[in-house]
């Protein structure tokens, strides 16, 4: 069943002329990895903030069609109901830390708070938390002192305790070191496994191609294609149009095929690659 | 950083530190109410030295008398200024050339008040060694203050060395670009003005996106909330709150009857 439905949606911010979404037109299922690529100014990011309800809610605006989230319209529901429905990630490690709490602990409880969950339902949940995120020995730390990537993680898991059976992330990685940006994808991935639906934005192809189900490509606000990653994620003229960059191995398999060194498919894994350059060794 | 993160809580395994946070404000506003009611500066003094058993017991006697030494800049300047000119002025103390003279009265009205600022100073820097101000924001919250101020206050104090941090990368980012900091009072000025501009707008944007990251955790849902800090309010702490209201009176009044 869809979790998350487009009909025919588009948005338009206050004092703009054009959309920056239009018509969009998509269904996740429930328990689907989706990743959307695009270029920068497609709109990724104004349509990652639609389903936690900032757009129409937060920022003014003009909506037309319709955005269903779980059962609830996200145009006539609060963003405050809607967020125990739907996690979302920013890009800033540091600015998504609300600093309502003075450490680790106290900034994962602060959405529960918000909520009015009981003290000790809380200790439980904050507990679990902290242990996903593998942070325990910096529990009791200000979340600020912590590293991009530990910040991150804490940001993910503070919306992840409200139990939404979304994760929305907006290029969660953009602005980290290669370290951190790998601790948030092993993270991503673990969420995967557990079965939450993960709506993530991002430009790193090499590891959407690991664990996306499907890949949603926008370009000029518009949806421009969505389908089954790997067949996506290989069709190189389909991203170049688009301006997105294939995954390296992709490249890699481009050249030797060109140079007529293989033949075969296109790779897009590192997986696939090993299995190529096997292949290629062995002429 | 912890330091700077939460202004000067220091942590120690002491009863006093355990008190309730609201105790420990009743405690220093009942010393700082008094030291504008006692009936001359001695009584002062003693309410000042009446600090040590509580510092000794927080395990902080030495932190609590260190801002003294910026007092004494203070003292300089009060000494100097009310004992030569005191408006009510009638007793001279030492005649000095050139009509100047120091009068009784204004040495006495400067000792009064240097007593007053050692009491407030001790006594508030106490409370603030010793609460963390998340507890203190906490008790507060419990006991109907607003949601969003309690936020307010907590993350104030959590983003000053933020901005001051932002702050100093900017200077840097500017320096780099050939800005002249050094060198004369008006050449400097000058030089801090470009900073003003990337400063605020900077912080305007993050306030945007802190916002977000707030409606994200439904700071805005219409429920009762609830608190993961937890605060006690024990029978010590309704003891000491008591008798420091309490004693605080009698001290007050016996000042005044003596």
């Amino acid at each position: 069943m869809a979790i998350v439905k487009f009909k025919d949606f588009s948005w338009t911010y206050q004092g703009y002329k054009k959309p920056t979404l239009r018509n969009i037109n998509l269904s996740v299922k429930e328990g689907e990895f989706l990743g959307v690529i695009g270029r920068v100014g497609s709109g990724r990011s104004t349509f990652c903030m639609t389903m936690l309800g900032l757009i129409p809610h937060f920022f003014p605006g003009r909506i037309k069609g319709e955005l269903v989230v779980d059962g609830l319209s996200v145009e006539e529901s609060s963003i405050a109901e809607l967020s125990t429905r739907v996690g979302l990630i920013f890009q800033s490690p540091d600015t998504q830390l609300t600093g309502a709490g003075t450490t680790v602990e106290e900034e994962l409880a602060f959405g529960l708070e918000n909520l009015g969950v009981p003290q000790k339902e809380m200790n439980k949940r904050v507990k679990k938390m902290v242990k996903l995120i593998g942070l325990e020995s910096f529990r009791n730390r200000s979340p600020f002192e912590l590293s991009g990537g530990q910040q991150q993680k804490v940001a993910i898991a503070s919306v992840l305790i409200m139990q939404p059976r979304i994760l929305v992330l907006d290029e969660p990685t953009a602005q980290l070191d290669p370290l951190g940006t790998s601790q948030v994808f092993d993270l991503i991935k673990k969420l995967a496994k557990k079965g939450i639906t993960i709506i993530l934005n991002t430009q790193k192809i090499n590891y959407l191609a690991e664990f996306a189900d499907r890949v949603a490509i926008l370009n000029k606000n518009k949806l421009v294609k969505v389908d089954k990653a790997r067949k996506i994620l290989t069709d190189v003229k389909l991203l170049r149009r688009n301006g997105i960059i294939p995954s390296v191995y992709t490249q890699l398999s481009e050249q030797l095929i060109k140079e007529g060194l293989y033949k075969g498919s296109l790779c897009l894994t590192l997986g696939d690659a090993k299995k190529m350059i096997k292949k290629v060794v062995k002429k | 950083m912890p330091e700077a993160v939460l202004i000067s809580y220091v942590k120690k395994k002491s009863f006093f530190h355990k008190l309730n946070p609201l105790t420990k404000l009743v405690l220093a506003v009942c010393a700082i109410t008094l030291s504008f009611l006692l009936k001359n500066f001695m009584y002062n003094l003693i309410l000042f030295f009446f600090i040590i058993p509580f510092a000794y017991e927080a395990k902080l006697l030495r932190q609590v008398f260190k801002p003294l030494r910026y007092l004494f800049i203070i003292f300089v300047f009060l000494f100097g200024i009310q004992s030569f000119f005191y408006p009510f002025r009638e007793t001279v103390l030492v005649q000095l050339p050139f009509g100047f003279a120091i009068w009784l009265e204004g040495l006495l009205y400067a000792v009064d008040i240097s007593a007053r600022l050692l009491v407030i100073m001790v006594y508030g820097y106490l409370f603030v060694l010793t609460t963390h101000p998340g507890d203190l924001v906490s008790e507060l919250k419990e006991r109907g203050m607003p949601h969003w101020l309690g936020y307010v206050l907590i993350t104030t104090l959590q983003l000053i060395p933020r901005v001051t941090s932002q702050t100093e990368v900017i200077i840097e980012a500017q320096r780099s670009r050939g800005l002249e900091t050094q060198g004369s009072v008006i050449k400097r000025l000058k030089a801090y003005t470009p900073l003003l501009g990337p400063l605020f707008m900077g912080s305007v944007q993050n306030a945007v996106e802190r916002a977000m990251a707030l409606e994200a955790r439904a700071f805005r849902a219409e429920c009762d909330k609830t608190r993961y800090r937890d605060v006690k309010f024990t029978k010590q702490d309704k003891l000491i709150t008591a008798s420091s209201i309490i004693l605080s009176i009698i001290y007050g009044v016996v000042s005044w009857l003596l």
